[in-house]
């Protein structure tokens, strides 16, 4: 681990990141732009009044092709940046601590860790139907100093975290 | 208001047409330059990814073909939009 050193005997437990359902939903705005080009000429056709303007878009020239070939780069990349920061924000568990790492935006990297002997209490949240579908909820967990909370949100199976996690606090010498 | 009834849309048949360059410059040139100053921009966009990628991401496994998908498929829409051929995304685009 880059971002943490692991102390003596310290083993990594769980590695955790948002549910890909969520994931698959911050790609939508992507995805829907990205077929923009191909999708609205057929659409002008469907509505008269609007036909004439499905001629603008035809591909056969060097010029509308290169702006196609643009359009789709741009949110390909964009999409492929999504990604990279989905998978660059994790939670870990080890046998010692919690660690949050959040990518907020790239060269903006914040890690958190909060050592299982103050957790407190652990509490999940599972709401709506699709979350409790396909078991997407939060996590939050209570430390023993007043104002120090993690939260995971979104993460996939809470339930099991929670028993990990529980699992390891009540392993782990109270200090 | 124009009391004009609205004139029938037609779509331009040409953009540059219109468009008075310096003998110098022509349409193909403008267009390859803002098509390279695009290329580097994603060049320093996805350098910046990379690093992020192969620093922290665990020596995961995940992280080296997710870049080179990215340069493929990168690549490929790159080619499309300088020549239009690309590659193995040319059955799924408009030739």
């Amino acid at each position: 681990m880059r971002e943490f050193e692991l102390e003596p005997g310290e083993h990594v437990v769980k590695e955790a990141r948002k549910h890909w359902f969520l994931f698959l939903g911050e790609l939508l705005p992507f995805a829907i732009l990205a077929i923009l080009p191909f999708a609205l000429p057929k659409l002008l056709i469907l509505a008269p009044p609007m036909t004439p303007y499905a001629a603008l878009f035809d591909y056969h020239t060097v010029l509308s092709r290169a702006v196609l070939g643009v359009w789709l780069l741009v949110w390909w990349t964009s999409a492929w940046g999504a990604f990279t920061r989905y998978f660059l924000n994790a939670w870990v568990l080890t046998n010692q601590r919690i660690a949050t790492i959040k990518q907020r935006r790239f060269f903006v990297r914040e890690v958190s860790s909060l050592l299982l002997t103050r957790v407190q209490d652990v509490t999940t949240n599972v709401s709506g139907i699709v979350p409790s579908l396909l078991g997407i909820g939060d996590i939050k967990v209570q430390s023993a100093g007043a104002d120090v909370e993690f939260t995971m949100r979104g993460i996939p199976r809470p339930e099991q975290m929670r028993d990990l996690i529980l699992k390891y606090v009540s392993a782990e010498p109270a200090q | 208001m124009p009391d004009q009834p609205l004139q029938p849309f037609s779509p331009p048949t040409t953009l540059f047409t219109q468009l008075h360059l310096p003998s110098a410059l022509s349409a193909g040139v403008l267009v390859t330059w803002a098509l390279y100053a695009v290329f580097a921009f994603w060049a320093i966009y996805t350098l910046v990814a990379v690093y992020h990628w192969l620093k922290y991401s665990h020596a995961s496994w995940i992280a080296f073909p997710a870049i080179a998908a990215h340069l493929f498929i990168s690549v490929a829409l790159m080619s499309y939009a300088l020549s239009g051929q690309a590659f193995f995304l040319s059955p799924y685009l408009p030739v």
